[in-house]
């Protein structure tokens, strides 16, 4: 299997914008995805997700062309379906999800929105900056992950879905010492 | 003189352990002082074979990736002519880092201060203004080369290295144990591969935690790990590692786990992979135990185990390696790979990957209620106390005996829930902390 790949899942060549009033909507939904999470309603936030969600967040290796190709198109901190991203949440109702117990204090900092028309009508793609602070118990340090998101959101009948969401972290060597949160 | 106070503290606290370890009894500040540290610095990472990568992941000539020994950093390349080479990754003039990528395919690694050339055998090859600016003898390019690592020796596939030139040969070192990674590493002719490249991430833990952890601690998995049997990723009841063996053998050890009678030889694997073993190891299959979790001693530990998705799919098998890499008396860096056979299928390969990464590594399921307790346990033991408090590592010294029958090398155990393969782990470490290994 190939180490690396040049692509970042996500990206088209050119993006077109789309109108305000969607702009608004996608802008909203991401901020109201960063409350659920930040307030720990992870089943309001699995509402948000399409059936057949993508979400993943690949490894990045330091290379010496840098860019997209050091994102791996093999291995991933998070490979994750619905199905996954349910038992996750499942988990953390058990009462015996120590890493969560008690539970992480994060703030979901979402910035840098940028929406373009998707590949298909009802389809756009959303890009953010997502800064994610995060402490635990008492301790006096925090954890501070950053990211571009690259999400594909869908229009259904039931409003807006996440169909897919590509994590690009800004750090080779995750400095948190378990990914219990999602981003 | 601040060093020898340093030095002694340490010294002092190794008796202390040694002294309190004949009673089965460990002092909690070992997991986290700055002395006992340095010590290891010198004493373990200094003379211990230490995992550096997977030939896979540099199949082609020219393909390195960077890794680390502690504090020393080494290219592992395939050279030119298809050897592979482990470089201090410092330039032999005024030792910049020559490579600055964490993998990738050259042909020379070229300092970036004053233009030396190496070519990837490690041999100095350019001088930029050479003629101009040396003097006869000031310059002498056939002994500077990069400083390879003193020992570098592969096993299956897999390259360690040691900063000791006397250290015995890996073999030598890993001794019985090797018997036992027949069964991560034999399944297939084909043998394993890396799939993709390791996660990374840092845990404020000591990186004994993590050996120990591995090496010997079926019991942990009741209470730590019950949240993943509640939702069905672990196939339970929460006491799955009670039943299980453990055995130490060479320069590790490590813990399997009691299949139900009906699981059959080889856990259900196909006759051909049966085939591949000889009668001791089939035997061992036969008694229904599977190989599980295990350590090598420093800081490799590995673990065969299956995640299930749903209640309505089988579990799906995965195989990680990982590294406990010291880089503070209370942190450590985890590297952790996933394996595969690599003749499998694209798609099990896939499925394979996704089954890791639920269960281990930085976002894994179980992997994250381990770093919890060890992040805990070294933030306790950086306390002042934590040198009178003696933590327990007695289990099964009374009630269990090896086994007379068991089919392989080594002392066997007929339960997963003792400490007899810590014991061994930091019976190893005393050994090596003393200099008496």
């Amino acid at each position: 299997m190939s180490a690396a790949t040049d692509q970042r899942p996500t990206d088209r060549p050119t993006a077109v914008p789309v109108d305000e009033g969607t702009r608004r909507l996608v802008r909203d939904f991401l901020l109201l995805e960063a409350e659920l999470l930040d307030d720990r309603r992870f089943r309001d936030w699995l509402d948000l997700l399409a059936p057949d969600i993508n979400y993943r967040m690949p490894v990045r290796v330091t290379r010496t062309k840098g860019g997209s190709a050091e994102f791996s198109s093999d291995s991933y901190h998070f490979i994750e379906n619905r199905q996954r991203l349910g038992l996750r949440v499942e988990r953390l109702e058990t009462g015996a999800a120590w890493a969560e117990e008690p539970p992480s204090r994060t703030r979901h900092f979402v910035s840098n929105i940028r929406v373009s028309v998707g590949a298909s009508a009802g389809e756009v793609q959303a890009k953010s900056n997502l800064l994610l602070y995060r402490t635990r118990g008492n301790a006096p340090t925090h954890d501070l992950l950053s990211a571009e998101r690259h999400d594909l959101l869908r229009l259904g009948e039931d409003g807006w879905k996440l169909a897919r969401r590509t994590i690009l972290l800004d750090q080779a060597t995750v400095t948190t010492h378990n990914l219990s949160v999602f981003l | 003189m601040q060093q020898l106070a340093a030095e002694e503290a340490g010294e002092v606290l190794v008796a202390a352990a040694r002294a309190n370890f004949r009673d089965g009894l460990l002092p909690a500040k070992i997991f986290n002082d700055p002395a006992l540290h340095a010590m290891e610095l010198e004493r373990v990472f200094g003379r211990a074979w230490i995992f550096l990568a997977h030939e896979t992941e540099i199949p082609k000539p020219g393909d390195y990736v960077l890794r680390n020994i502690a504090e020393d950093e080494f290219i592992v390349v395939r050279d030119a002519g298809g050897t592979v080479r482990v470089l201090f990754n410092s330039c032999r003039h005024h030792g910049m880092k020559v490579c600055t990528a964490s993998m990738g395919n050259t042909a020379y690694f070229t300092c970036p201060y004053h233009g030396w050339a190496y070519k990837n055998t490690g041999e100095l090859s350019a001088v930029p203004h050479e003629k101009e600016i040396y003097g006869e003898g000031e310059l002498d390019r056939k002994t500077a080369g990069l400083l390879p690592a003193p020992r570098s020796e592969s096993f299956r596939g897999w390259i360690f290295a040691s900063l000791d030139q006397n250290a015995p040969s890996l073999l030598e070192y890993l001794g019985d144990f090797t018997w036992y990674l027949d069964f991560y590493t034999n399944k297939s002719p084909a043998g394993l591969e890396v799939i993709g490249v390791p996660q990374r991430w840092i845990v404020h833990a000591n990186w004994k935690l993590g050996s120990a952890n591995f090496i010997g601690d079926g019991y942990h998995t009741s209470t730590t790990h019950l949240s993943t049997v509640k939702i069905g990723v672990i196939v339970g009841p929460a006491h799955f590692l009670l039943d299980g063996a453990q055995v130490t053998a060479g320069a590790g050890g490590l813990g399997f786990r009691k299949m139900a009678a009906d699981a059959g030889a080889g856990r259900g694997y196909p006759e051909h992979i049966i085939a591949r073993f000889d009668a001791a190891h089939r035997e061992i299959w036969k008694r229904g135990y599977f190989p599980g979790h295990g350590t090598i001693f420093p800081n490799l530990s590995f673990l065969s185990a299956a995640s299930v998705e749903a209640r309505d799919k089988p579990p799906v098998p995965y195989f990680t390696l990982r590294v406990w890499q010291p880089i503070a008396p209370d942190a450590i860096e985890v590297w952790s790979w996933c394996l595969i056979e690599k003749d499998a299928s694209e798609p099990v390969k896939r499925a394979s990957y996704e089954s890791y990464v639920l269960s281990f590594g930085s976002s894994g399921l179980l992997e994250q209620d381990d770093t919890e307790n060890w992040t805990s346990i070294t933030s306790a033991a950086g306390s002042r106390l934590s040198r009178n408090q003696q933590l327990n590592y007695r289990m099964g010294t009374k009630l269990l005996k090896p086994m007379p029958d068991w089919p392989g090398p080594g002392e066997a155990y007929s339960m997963d829930y003792t400490e007899a393969n810590e014991r061994a782990f930091y019976d190893m470490w005393l050994r090596y902390m003393e200099r008496r290994s």
